[in-house]
């Protein structure tokens, strides 16, 4: 058994399938493509693979990551290229590597997740009050996102539970504003380290700071995936497995 | 034509993939001025349209002729049809993003009576006007076809062109008429007096239907000269030479039937006397080992699926079915692909074969006894015994599967409450022999589920001339299952009165109900097959309206000599022979299948020359 680790995108009109319809897309490509798949033991064989987070159906990404297993070795040009050849337009792999069997899982590497986030605001705003607002966004220590809970009883009002999310903010800077759009790049925590949506920041930073913006038309752009931000970005492809 | 933008909507909707429509073997064609433009429309949402094999047939069938380019068309769901009418977005083919209202053809399967009013909705949202009379020369030409297009009569206002049958090649025919037409100067009257004139073509316009007092039919016929008065369905002789898809489109999202689907023959030799697909769809036409395996070798390479399934009215009647399940399992096993064959009989259940499809993947297992005691099981001609449902149940748990399911009918013509109290017995006798077998043999966790449909008399069935039970009648019938169901282990589920009475009045209907349905479209009836969105009360509002009793049409009892609205569809089954067949039902006489014996139904006699 061989393990391949994959940097592969996700976007133009796949942004809106389901992280559950991407792994079925993936399924049917990799026998498609012939592929020669490990799959799982049991009455309903999948084959395997793991993938580093699910993404949200509507947002975009440059650098999503996959670990499959293969039963034989087959040369990486080949396993792309035939890949490649079977996924549907805005499914790319763009790099593999073979990893140790041993390596540890995507999920339990990856801590950041960098964002480009489109902010439609419904009047004008300012560089300079963007900046300020941004600032005064940052400075709190404490966010509060109030989470339901799922419910266990139909007749009991679902719990809520509170969770500050501003640790989980490592950073937030603007890329461009023209006059009602703004571009905002964020770093938040992902993975094991507990996994933050920017739109849940952009909620919070409308309701804290009164940012005219109009949700529904967020659009959101995943940039990297990452295990470590200092010294230097490392990406799962980039440490030593 | 311009492209209709839809990208900002796809972000506010639910399951926004089902509107992409460049799923993987979908076809994008390039469109020209002579491009002839088919809107393939299936009435419901897309998850439940994408899982109808008929579809795909058609589909890549009518792409496959040159210039003619077939899209999509689903029943938009509720959020989607929200937005598009906030932005006067009219309805527009997943292919193109262009709207169906400048189409040659837009033509609707009609799988289920519960879907008309989507139908209707669907115009109404590709802003196309619903009766037929009201379209002008450049709107589309509305066809219809399916199983319930044997009686169109409560859509026939609706409809340019009705398709009878099997619609393979009669579609080509109808494309090829347009063709030269286009040519030569299209006039729709002269299209369609044209088009009367093929086998299996039916123009309802060009028949008048007069009425006695009473409401009952007093003639139908022909309004021109030219044309026949009988309408005869049209089939496919040899299924091998039949055009079928090499590769579907596979959706991005989990459909209902989400797998490769292979047709193994049409048609069904049983005979149950209620089963309106047993009777519509003969003669029995198998397709050859040799084909299947051809087609399911390049179906599976061209999808990437994991599984097969092999479709037809009863599999375990396919004369190859043993060898063909042998090789499938052979050369893809390795390749994890799982074998499903749904409709197996069980009195010639061949556990063995499911053994060995097991090893693959897991499957349910599900019996279906129709009825609770042997008479009515004779009655409705259902030719198995308690024996046989005990054997297959016995043997079933004795190789590890826990789970069943028992399917039945309530409300089937002569049946009596001991018809019903063997419905409990026989659930109660299934839980027993699980216990009979020995806990190290048996798989853990048993669970019997019963499920109960109520019986809706449809056309072309001995049973065509019989009443559905009341609502009252159905409701105390279920109470008391449930009643003597209560027993651990067996879970009972029975399916709402309601809509199958709904179900029963279009099923039998006459064109006096295109009025209600014109009606229940302004009232805002749609997806009437979805329990959330079915609305009993309006229904029975709009009836009301239209001055229409449904149970004129549900519980009312035929006489034999009454012109039935289907009288004027040769569906290949004389009326004497649907006469004979109930009133041996009455007496509980069984009929034997067709491989054994002949039973002089008809299909014979004109159809394929004497051959079953």
């Amino acid at each position: 058994m061989y393990k391949i680790r994959s940097r592969f995108y996700k976007k133009g009109d796949m942004v809106f399938i389901s992280h559950l319809d991407l792994v079925r897309v993936l399924e049917r490509a990799f026998r498609r493509a012939n592929i020669p798949m490990a799959y799982t033991q049991g009455y309903n064989p999948h084959p395997i693979m793991a993938f580093a987070t699910a993404l949200g159906v509507g947002i975009s990404s440059e650098g999503e990551y996959i670990d499959i297993e293969v039963e034989k070795e087959i040369p990486l040009e080949d396993f792309m290229g035939r890949l490649n050849q079977a996924l549907p337009e805005g499914l790319k792999i763009i790099t593999s590597k073979y990893i140790s069997k041993k390596a540890e899982s995507l999920m339990s590497v990856i801590n950041y997740s960098i964002y480009l986030v489109k902010l439609p605001f419904t009047e004008e705003v300012g560089v300079e009050e963007l900046k300020n607002r941004l600032e005064e966004f940052t400075k709190l220590e404490e966010i509060i996102q109030v989470k339901e809970q799922k419910k266990k009883h139909r007749f009991k009002q679902p719990k809520t539970k509170e969770v500050n999310i501003r640790n989980s903010i490592v950073d937030i800077e603007i890329v461009q504003v023209e006059e009602k759009e703004a571009i905002l790049k964020m770093t938040l925590a992902a993975g094991s380290n507990g996994n933050l949506k920017p739109e849940i920041v952009v909620e919070k930073f409308k309701e804290i700071n009164g940012m005219p913006i109009e949700l529904q038309e967020v659009r959101v752009q995943r940039l990297e995936l990452l295990t470590d931000l200092n010294p230097q970005h490392l990406t799962p492809l980039d440490i030593d497995v | 034509m311009e492209k209709i933008e839809i990208q900002d909507i796809l972000y506010k909707v639910e399951k926004p993939a089902r509107y992409l429509g460049n799923e993987l073997n979908s076809i994008h064609k390039t469109i020209n001025e002579s491009t002839i433009r088919y809107a393939f429309c299936f009435p419901d949402i897309y998850e439940v349209g994408m899982s109808h094999l008929g579809m795909q047939i058609l589909y890549h069938l009518i792409n496959n002729e040159e210039n003619v380019f077939c899209e999509r068309v689903f029943a938009p769901a509720i959020d989607m049809e929200e937005e598009m009418r906030k932005h006067n977005i009219p309805l527009f083919g997943l292919e193109s993003r262009q709207p169906i209202k400048h189409f040659d053809f837009v033509g609707f399967t009609l799988q289920y009576e519960l879907s008309y009013t989507n139908i209707l909705n669907m115009l109404d949202l590709a802003e196309i006007p619903i009766y037929s009379k009201e379209r002008a020369e450049d709107h589309p030409l509305v066809i219809l076809g399916g199983p319930c297009a044997y009686n169109p009569e409560p859509i026939a206002d609706f409809a340019d062109i009705i398709v009878l049958g099997e619609a393979e090649e009669v579609q080509i025919e109808l494309l090829e008429l347009y063709k030269d037409f286009k040519k030569q100067g299209y006039k729709k009257d002269k299209f369609l007096q044209e088009a009367a004139k093929i086998q299996g073509i039916y123009i309802p316009a060009l028949y008048e239907v007069t009425y006695k007092e009473d409401g009952i039919i007093e003639d139908f016929k022909p309004r021109v000269e030219g044309i026949p008065s009988k309408i005869t369905k049209r089939i496919i002789k040899d299924l091998d030479k039949a055009f079928y898809p090499e590769s579907i489109i596979v959706p991005y999202l989990n459909v209902v039937h989400d797998r490769v689907a292979l047709e193994i023959f049409r048609g069904c030799t049983r005979g149950c006397r209620f089963c309106q697909a047993g009777m519509i769809y003969r003669p029995v036409r198998e397709k050859s080992v040799e084909r299947l395996s051809n087609l399911a070798e390049n179906l599976l390479a061209s999808t990437g699926y994991e599984e097969i399934s092999l479709a037809s009215l009863s599999t375990s009647d396919y004369s190859g079915l043993q060898d063909f399940v042998r090789g499938l399992i052979d050369k893809y096993s390795n390749d994890k692909v799982g074998i499903s064959l749904p409709s197996l009989r069980l009195d010639n259940f061949s556990l063995e074969l499911i053994k060995e499809i097991q090893k693959v993947r897991k499957t349910g297992l599900t019996f279906a006894p129709e009825a609770g005691s042997q008479r009515l099981r004779d009655v409705v001609n259902k030719g198995l015994t308690e024996e046989d449902l005990m054997n297959a149940t016995e043997k079933a748990f004795e190789s590890g599967w826990s789970s069943v399911k028992l399917y039945f009918m309530i409300g089937l013509p002569t049946e009596t409450e001991e018809d019903l109290v063997g419905i409990k017995d026989l659930a109660f006798k299934v839980v027993d022999i699980y216990h009979s077998i020995p806990k190290e043999q048996r798989g853990k966790g048993l669970n019997v589920t019963v499920s109960t449909s109520t019986f809706i008399p449809k056309p072309f069935t001995p049973f065509q001339w019989e009443p559905q039970i009341k609502l009252e009648e159905t409701s105390a019938k279920q109470s008391m299952l449930k009643d003597k169901l209560r027993r651990k282990n067996i879970t009972y589920n029975y399916h709402d009165a309601k809509t199958s009475l709904l179900e029963a009045v279009f099923a039998r209907g006459d064109r006096k109900l295109s009025k209600v349905l014109a009606i229940a479209l302004e009232e805002g009836c749609k997806f009437d097959g979805w329990a959330e969105h079915f609305d009993f009360d309006k229904w029975m509002g709009v009836f009301e309206k239209a001055g229409i009793d449904p149970a004129f049409y549900a519980s009312r009892k035929r006489e034999y000599d009454e012109l039935l609205p289907w009288d004027h569809i040769d569906a290949g089954v004389t009326k004497d022979f649907l006469i004979r067949e109930n009133e041996k039902a009455q007496k509980g006489e069984l009929t034997q299948d067709c491989r054994t014996n002949c039973s002089g139904c008809g299909i014979n006699q004109g159809f394929i020359g004497g051959i079953c």
